[in-house]
C-alpha cells in the first residue's frame, strides 16, 4: 500500500509580545488562527527593540530519543517540563511536545494528531505561555500575575495580588470607573532598574465577565465579544473600547493589595501588611522554576520590591460593589499604599 | 561535648535560595516549595552556610557579633532547624573562612518557617495560583 503525501502549505507569522518578538512557521494554517486569540493580547506597546524567537509548529511524534519530561523544572496541570542544559523539554497531558532552545532562542512544538482538537489547542497554547514565560526571564524581566492601578496624575502603581477567580477585574474595574489607570487586569512585567523596580504593561485588554454590567452598566454590550477560553464566560475587551485613555504603559510599584473575597463577611476590611507578607504575596503571583539560578532572578526581584512596598489585605464581600460607597472607600485606602 | 559528627561542614543545599529582605532575608527551599524568613542575625548565620561552615565557626562568628555564651543554646537551635528542615546538607569539605558580614548589635537569631508553601504544580507558567470556579 502506498501512502499518497500531500504537501502543505505553511503559513507564518509573527507577535511582539513585550520585550520578545516570537516568528511563527506553522504547517497546520488552522493552527494559527486558534492561536491568534492568545497572542495578539499582548498588545501594549515596548519600548526597547525585541529579542527573536524562531518556533516551527508541526505536526507528528516527539522524537524518540529524548526522554518523557517528569515536571523537575516546572509542573503544571498541563505541562511536565525539565531543564537539559540551555533547553527545556515540556510534554503536555495530550502529547503536545516542545524543545525550546534558549541559547539559540529556537524552539520546536509537535503536535499530535488526537480527537480532542480543543485540548491540543489550549496545550499549544501552554507550552507558548512557557516558551514566553522563560524568554521575558531571559531578558530580566520577572512575570507577575497580578494587576495594577495608578490614581489620576499619578506614576506609581498599587499591584492587585490575588489567583484567579478572586476578582482582581472586578476590584481594578470599580476604580477605572473613578478615573484611574491600569497597566492591566492580569499580567506584568517587572524589572529591577537603576535601584528601583519597574512594572511594565504587557496588554490593553481586560478579562470582563457579563454579569458586571450588574454593577458596571457602561460594560453590557461585551456580550458580543467571543468568550477566550471555553472554560469562562469572560470576555477578552480592548481596554479602549470601554474606558478610553486609561491604559498606562509603565509605573513604578509602591503598593500592594493582595486581594480576598469573604462569601459571607463585611463589604470590605482592609488590614495592613508588613514586608514578609508582601513577598509572600508577590511570590504566589510568579511561577518560580525549581531551577536555582532561574529562581533566584525571579526571587530577587520580587524582595526588592516587596522591602519598599506599603501593603495591605484587602477583603471583599460577594456583592461589595452593588453598594456604591464601596469604591470611594477603596480609593480612599488604595491612595494611603502610594507617596 | 560535641561530637565530631555534630560539628561537620554544613552547605545550603543547591536548590535552596536566599535573597535579602529590608534587614533581613528569605530562604526559599525549591523542593519543598517552604519558604523561611529569618532576622538579621539568622541571616549572618545563614549566609555562612552559603559556602559551607561547621558548628564551631559559627560559634566562633556570633561571639564576634557579640554573642555570649548563654546565646550558645539558641544559635544551635537555628542550627539545628536548619537541619532539621533539609537547607543545608552535610559536605565533606572543610569549614569556608568566615565570612566578613558586619553586626552592629547582637540579636537572638529566628529562623521562621511560613506555613504554607509555594504552589507545587501550577496553573500554567504564569499564573501559579489556584484557580476558583466560576
Amino acid at each position: 500500500m502506498s501512502l499518497a503525501v500531500t504537501a502543505q502549505k505553511q503559513c507564518t507569522a509573527a507577535y511582539l509580545c513585550g520585550p520578545v518578538k516570537l516568528s511563527l512557521t506553522f504547517d497546520d494554517c488552522s493552527l494559527q488562527t486558534a492561536l491568534d486569540g492568545l497572542l495578539s493580547q499582548y498588545d501594549a506597546p515596548w519600548p526597547a527593540p525585541a529579542t527573536e524567537v524562531f518556533v516551527t509548529i508541526e505536526q507528528g511524534l516527539p522524537p524518540a530519543h529524548i526522554p518523557e519530561p517528569v515536571g523537575v523544572y516546572l509542573r503544571s496541570y498541563r505541562l511536565r517540563v525539565d531543564r537539559c542544559g540551555t533547553h527545556l523539554i515540556s510534554f503536555s497531558n495530550v502529547g503536545v511536545w516542545m524543545d525550546f532552545d534558549e541559547g539559540e532562542k529556537q524552539a520546536q512544538i509537535i503536535v499530535p494528531h488526537h480527537p480532542d482538537r480543543e485540548t491540543v489547542v489550549e496545550e499549544v497554547e501552554q507550552q507558548l505561555v512557557l516558551l514566553l514565560a522563560r524568554a521575558w526571564t531571559s531578558q530580566g524581566w520577572t512575570p507577575l500575575h497580578a494587576g495594577s492601578l495608578i490614581p489620576p496624575g499619578k506614576t506609581n502603581c498599587v499591584l492587585v495580588c490575588a489567583p484567579s477567580g478572586v476578582g482582581k477585574t472586578t476590584f481594578i474595574s470599580a476604580l477605572l470607573r473613578r478615573g484611574w489607570r491600569t497597566l492591566g487586569d492580569d499580567k506584568v512585567l517587572l524589572q529591577k532598574e537603576n535601584g528601583s523596580v519597574v512594572a511594565r504593561a504587557l496588554s490593553r485588554r481586560v478579562h470582563l465577565h457579563p454579569a458586571l454590567a450588574n454593577w458596571f452598566p457602561e460594560i453590557r454590550k461585551i456580550e458580543k465579544w467571543p468568550r477566550y477560553s471555553r472554560w469562562t464566560e469572560k470576555r477578552m475587551v480592548k481596554m479602549e473600547a470601554i474606558w478610553p485613555g486609561q491604559w498606562i504603559d509603565s509605573a513604578i510599584p509602591t503598593g500592594l493589595v493582595q486581594l480576598e473575597r469573604a462569601e459571607n463577611g463585611p463589604t470590605l476590611n482592609i488590614e495592613p501588611l508588613d514586608s514578609v507578607r508582601a513577598l509572600n504575596s508577590l511570590l504566589r503571583q510568579i511561577a518560580i522554576p525549581s531551577d536555582a539560578a532561574d529562581a533566584r532572578l525571579l526571587v530577587s526581584c520580587a524582595a526588592a520590591m516587596a522591602g519598599r512596598l506599603r501593603a495591605a489585605l484587602v477583603t471583599v464581600g460577594n456583592n461589595a460593589f452593588s453598594d456604591s460607597s464601596t469604591a470611594g472607600r477603596l480609593e480612599e485606602a488604595l491612595r494611603g499604599l502610594l507617596p | 561535648m560535641q561530637s565530631p559528627i555534630d560539628n561537620r561542614c554544613w552547605m545550603l543545599r543547591p536548590d535552596v535560595v536566599s535573597t535579602v529582605l529590608n534587614d533581613g532575608a528569605v530562604i526559599l527551599d525549591l523542593r519543598s516549595k517552604f519558604f523561611f524568613s529569618t532576622n538579621p542575625t539568622g541571616w549572618a548565620i545563614a549566609q555562612m552556610f552559603e559556602t559551607g561552615t561547621t558548628r564551631d565557626a559559627v560559634h566562633g562568628a556570633c561571639r564576634k557579633w557579640g554573642a555570649a555564651d548563654a546565646s550558645i543554646p539558641e544559635i544551635n537551635a537555628l542550627i539545628d532547624q536548619m537541619i532539621s528542615e533539609g537547607l543545608v546538607e552535610p559536605v565533606n569539605t572543610p569549614a569556608a573562612a568566615t565570612n566578613g558580614v558586619a553586626m552592629a548589635t547582637w540579636i537572638s537569631p529566628t529562623l521562621s518557617k511560613h506555613p504554607e508553601p509555594l504552589q507545587r504544580i501550577m496553573v500554567s507558567a504564569f499564573d501559579p495560583g489556584l484557580p476558583l470556579a466560576e
